[in-house]
């Protein structure tokens, strides 16, 4: 809200320090954006609260200038109104319940003319275009108000007029020439189906803005002022819908008070009598169906005291009360019944009344406790930790992390492809801000793969990096996010599969988790060299290659809690047996799955490497121990003869002499 | 006699400790054991000596020889390869691959750390949220004005959504969670932004809530205050004041001092002096009604922050879009 502070010295006493006034405002609520100076005047830009529509006024902030310091708000001069049934030329059918309530009176004879310099100064200081006496003067109203006004040709809108839902389809052409298509869910003002003017022609889009015709113009003679209250998020849903963010409209929006329509209806009528800028009987039609009267709060001490963390004294907090103008109607030793002015729109609530004292009391004079309670249990989930540690396994193994955005980039679509089985979906974005937030990833390699190129692209000789965090899926009418870790790698001076599975493998030994299995799998993702990776008979992740650039994917969630609890052991104490055995092995045999059975034997076998590949000739390195004894060479024998059989029949490989 | 032998041990050990060439040492081991050296000669000596000590006198010879001829060709060794093998502790090196955290990473664990110390557990919650959670429980109904601050990014408009904050877990957590509880949570979360070098569609919160009996403002100013001065160092200035958000009452805005101008007004701070750092406040008692809770029974507060802006701050980075899009180039 923009203060001019000669505007805002009209109505309260300020401090002499503007530096005071601006951090006391602040402090209590009304933050101070920023100083401006326009054409020699100063004006405070303060943060706008949602829930004050109050203070969208210079009389609002004046109330919390008064609040804070206790100078008393001067009373605004208004004229005495009268309510009458009826207004002499026109009559107004509300036809619907999101009007809350309406005033409107009759100006005659009213002189059209350029604004005086004071008024046209006034609104061009808080930002407001000048247009003519008559729609300064509105503006000017609805700023020191928070009320807005509008004003028709008395003359053109015709004598019975009516606000009702607009109907689809209906049109209008604003004030400032807009063009706007209505619907069934906005609320106008119209000329009603009978009449001077039949026909039902939209007027004006109710709090937000007027229709071009029945708008003044130079030519007005005579004119129709109302000042309403609607149902907030009717007006709200509208002006969104519409674009309609106008002064009047951000107003209407938020929750103001219906009791405000008087005062600005006497104001404004008080101020045309001032100017002499037309004549009119102070009568007025009020349609008011409920009226809304100061609400009852009831305020404990003590819970003022447990809420807000403070002690205070009862004859502070009558003071601070007085000096917000909330009364107090009943006290007693342990509670209080304060009655809260209207136009406080956002005090509801026992917390609310708390806040408005300890606001004024000082948020500074707040003790700082420390949690001085009982230390709740720790419930941190397993899967942070779990991430926590494949971070810094991943980190220790020479990878860097990224962040990438949950996003996928539009040249980089044809491979965000869901891999894992089911019948699953890219998830979408319906409002995307731009082409390149539009879908959500459905697995971390395309982002991971645009950072491994710009390393490339860079001249880098080495990009090994890792990202941990969510895929986006959809399955049928069901959301699923899922816990991955993407590993990348790609080296100057190529490296194979190998060197490049050694790096996850230590991941998982570092992991404390058993490795997984690898199964040569033709994926639909465009990567080649693929595989899926198996562990406990449950598919946890994939890799494969594109170009020189080695990736894997595993699932997180599939992995947790199959970290081994001690991930350590001793030194045996017997000696180990070692002995070389070379095979012959047929063509296309998947080396690992040979090692797996062999390894699965027997437990004694405690080590089983491959030493060396001669065309089909591979031999192994075997080390045979057991953790009670030294082994026997019978006994050594027997284990062979398992392994010699178990391979010539699962592989049809035989041992070579 | 036996004493001047000692002697004599004690004194050639010294010298070739100290000798640099092998010359030097030549010389030393022909003072010794040369035609006319110091043992040679003390060995010739040895029969002119009286029968009883002779058998001694001839053991300790012995004893130096040898001593004396290891610790020559020791040193001989020793300076062969010194001087034949060149050693040059300046060569420069490659380095193994080193892996690297990212920054967000980084003051993520540190955040953590302390709050660790304050008994806070940490947690997490779904992206992909509910109207419901991300906003209808926090006290944000539709239509609400505070709604338009926080333009959403929609999967299914109206239901489905991107949260739009980590408060969204605060919710989450209220009905999970047994009382009493303190959590935290770091997490990415999604708006409807034109992405430019100070906003992006994603960006990172820090999220805290605790609800438990007992709760006041005073502790929520106790825990921001020790987790700031923590973070940001004793010296900072704080501004703990009153602010307007729909899911707390009493609300709260706390602001820190800029250090990029010394308060004297910049760019960074919009000329105020100040930089917004945290939202917070004693949690609405409209949500502990949404979750069957009795706010005279029982109270909590939340606060939350921007990571993004502190991350940035704290590695010197300008450009919002860098954090995320793989331009962290790791030294």
């Amino acid at each position: 809200m923009k203060i001019p502070i000669n505007w805002l010295e009209e109505f309260v006493e300020i401090p002499s320090d503007l530096k005071k006034l601006t951090h006391d405002l602040t402090m209590v609520g009304h933050m101070l954006d920023k100083i401006e100076e326009k054409n020699g005047e100063t004006i405070l830009d303060l943060e706008l609260r949602g829930n004050r529509a109050d203070c969208y006024s210079i009389l609002g902030i004046a109330r919390e200038v008064s609040a804070i310091y206790g100078n008393r708000v001067k009373t605004l001069q208004t004229v005495l109104l009268t309510k009458v049934k009826k207004l002499k030329n026109i009559s107004l059918n509300v036809k619907t319940p999101f009007v809350k309530r309406v005033g409107m009176v009759e100006v005659k004879d009213v002189k059209i003319m350029k604004s005086p310099k004071w008024l046209s100064d006034k609104l061009t200081n808080y930002g407001m275009e000048s247009i003519n006496n008559i729609v300064d003067l509105t503006n000017y109203v609805m700023i020191e108000t928070g009320e807005p006004i509008h004003a028709f040709d008395l003359d053109k809108v015709g004598d019975n007029i009516e606000i009702r839902l607009a109907r689809d389809g209906e049109k209008i052409t604003t004030f400032t020439d807009g063009q706007i298509k209505l619907t069934h869910e906005d609320l106008v003002w119209a000329s009603g189906p009978e009449g001077l003017r039949p026909g039902g022609q939209v007027l004006s889009i109710a709090g937000a803005v007027g229709e071009k015709y029945n708008s003044i113009s130079d030519s007005t003679k005579n004119i129709l002022i109302e000042a309403a209250n609607y149902n907030r998020a009717n007006i709200r849903r509208m002006i969104y819908r519409h674009k309609l963010l106008t002064e009047a409209g951000i107003r209407h929006e938020k929750n103001l008070d219906p009791n405000i329509v008087d005062l600005a209806i006497s104001r404004f009528l008080y101020l045309i009598k001032k100017y002499n800028w037309g004549k009119f009987n102070p009568e007025v039609y009020d349609y008011y169906p409920s009226r809304v009267s100061p609400c009852k709060i009831n305020l404990t001490y003590n819970y003022l005291k447990t809420l807000g963390g403070v002690d205070i004294k009862f004859s502070e907090i009558k003071n601070i009360l007085s000096k917000l103008q909330f009364e107090v109607v009943k006290k007693d030793k342990e509670e209080l019944t304060v009655l809260i002015p209207t136009y406080r729109t956002d005090v509801i609530l026992t917390e609310d009344l708390i806040e408005e004292i300890i606001r004024i009391y000082g948020y500074d004079n707040i003790p700082t406790k420390t949690l001085a309670l009982e230390i709740p249990k720790n419930v941190t989930l397993n899967y942070i930790l779990q991430e926590e540690k494949f971070r810094n396994s991943s980190e220790a193994l020479g990878f860097d992390e990224v962040i990438s955005l949950s996003f996928i980039k539009k040249e980089y679509l044809d491979k965000n492809i869901p891999v894992d089985k089911g019948n699953l979906k890219v998830v979408s974005i319906q409002n995307p801000p731009s082409p390149d937030t539009r879908y959500l990833r459905a697995t971390l390699f395309p982002n991971l793969l645009d950072s491994t190129l710009k390393i490339i692209n860079d001249r880098g000789e080495v990009a090994q990096l890792f990202e941990i965090g969510k895929i986006y899926l959809k399955n049928g009418n069901r959301y699923i996010e899922k816990r991955k870790i993407g590993l990348i790698s790609w080296n100057e001076n190529k490296k194979n599969f190998s060197d490049f599975k050694s790096l996850v493998h230590a991941l998982f030994a570092k992991m404390g988790i058993k490795s997984p299995e690898y199964l040569h799998e033709i994926l639909n993702i465009t990567l080649s060299d693929s595989y899926v990776l198996k562990f406990m008979g449950k598919e946890i992740g994939f890799g494969g290659k594109l170009n020189d650039i080695y990736y894997i994917e595993i699932d997180l969630d599939m992995l947790l809690g199959q970290e081994k609890k001690y991930n350590m052991s001793l030194w045996p104490k017997f000696p180990p047996q070692i002995e070389d055995l070379t095979f012959t092995i047929p063509a296309k045999t998947y080396i690992g799955n040979v090692m797996r059975v062999i390894s699965e034997l027997d437990s004694r076998i405690s080590n089983l490497s491959l030493k060396d590949i001669f065309s089909d000739s591979y031999t192994f390195n075997l080390e045979y121990q057991d953790p009670d004894k030294t082994l026997t060479n019978d006994e050594v024998e027997k284990i062979r003869n398992k392994i010699l059989s178990a391979v010539k029949s699962k592989f049809g490989a035989s041992i070579k002499s | 006699m036996n004493e001047d032998l000692i002697n004599l041990k004690n004194q050639t050990i010294a010298q070739i400790g100290d000798v640099k060439s092998l010359d030097d040492l030549e010389q030393i081991r022909i003072d010794l054991f040369g035609r006319s050296g110091k043992v040679t000669k003390a060995t010739h000596n040895l029969k002119n000596t009286d029968p009883e000590k002779r058998r001694q006198t001839g053991i300790l010879i012995n004893e130096i020889k040898n001593t004396l001829e290891n610790q020559i060709a020791e040193k001989k060794n020793s300076l062969k390869v010194t001087i034949r093998e060149w050693f040059d502790p300046t060569i420069p090196i490659r380095l193994p691959k080193i892996g690297h955290l990212h920054p967000t990473s980084i003051v993520i664990s540190e955040m953590v750390e302390i709050f660790k110390n304050l008994g806070f557990s940490i947690t997490e919650g779904p992206e992909i949220e509910s109207d419901k959670y991300n906003f209808e429980l926090l006290n944000l109904p539709k239509d609400h004005p505070a709604r338009s601050l926080q333009d959403v990014l929609y999967i299914d408009e109206p239901e489905i959504l991107l949260r739009s904050h980590t408060s969204s877990v605060e919710t989450r957590m209220i009905e999970k969670l047994k009382l009493p509880f303190r959590v935290i949570v770091a997490g990415k979360c999604y708006r409807f932004e034109n992405v430019n070098a100070s906003n992006n569609a994603m960006f990172y919160q820090f999220q805290g809530v605790a609800l438990q009996k007992g709760l006041s403002l005073a502790d929520l100013k106790g825990t921001l205050f020790y987790f700031v001065k923590s973070y940001f160092g004793e010296d900072r200035k704080i501004r703990f004041r009153c602010k307007y958000y729909p899911e707390v009452e009493p609300g709260v805005g706390l602001d820190l001092d800029c250090t990029f101008c010394n308060q004297k007004g910049c760019s960074v701070c919009k000329g105020r002096g100040w930089l917004e750092m945290i939202g917070a406040g004693m949690i609405h008692s409209n949500i502990l009604k949404n979750f069957g809770y009795k706010s005279s029974e029982i109270s909590g507060f939340a606060f939350g922050m921007g990571l993004d802006r502190i991350v940035m701050d704290r590695f010197k980075i300008n450009d919002i879009r860098s954090l995320y899009n793989g331009d962290i180039k790791n030294i």
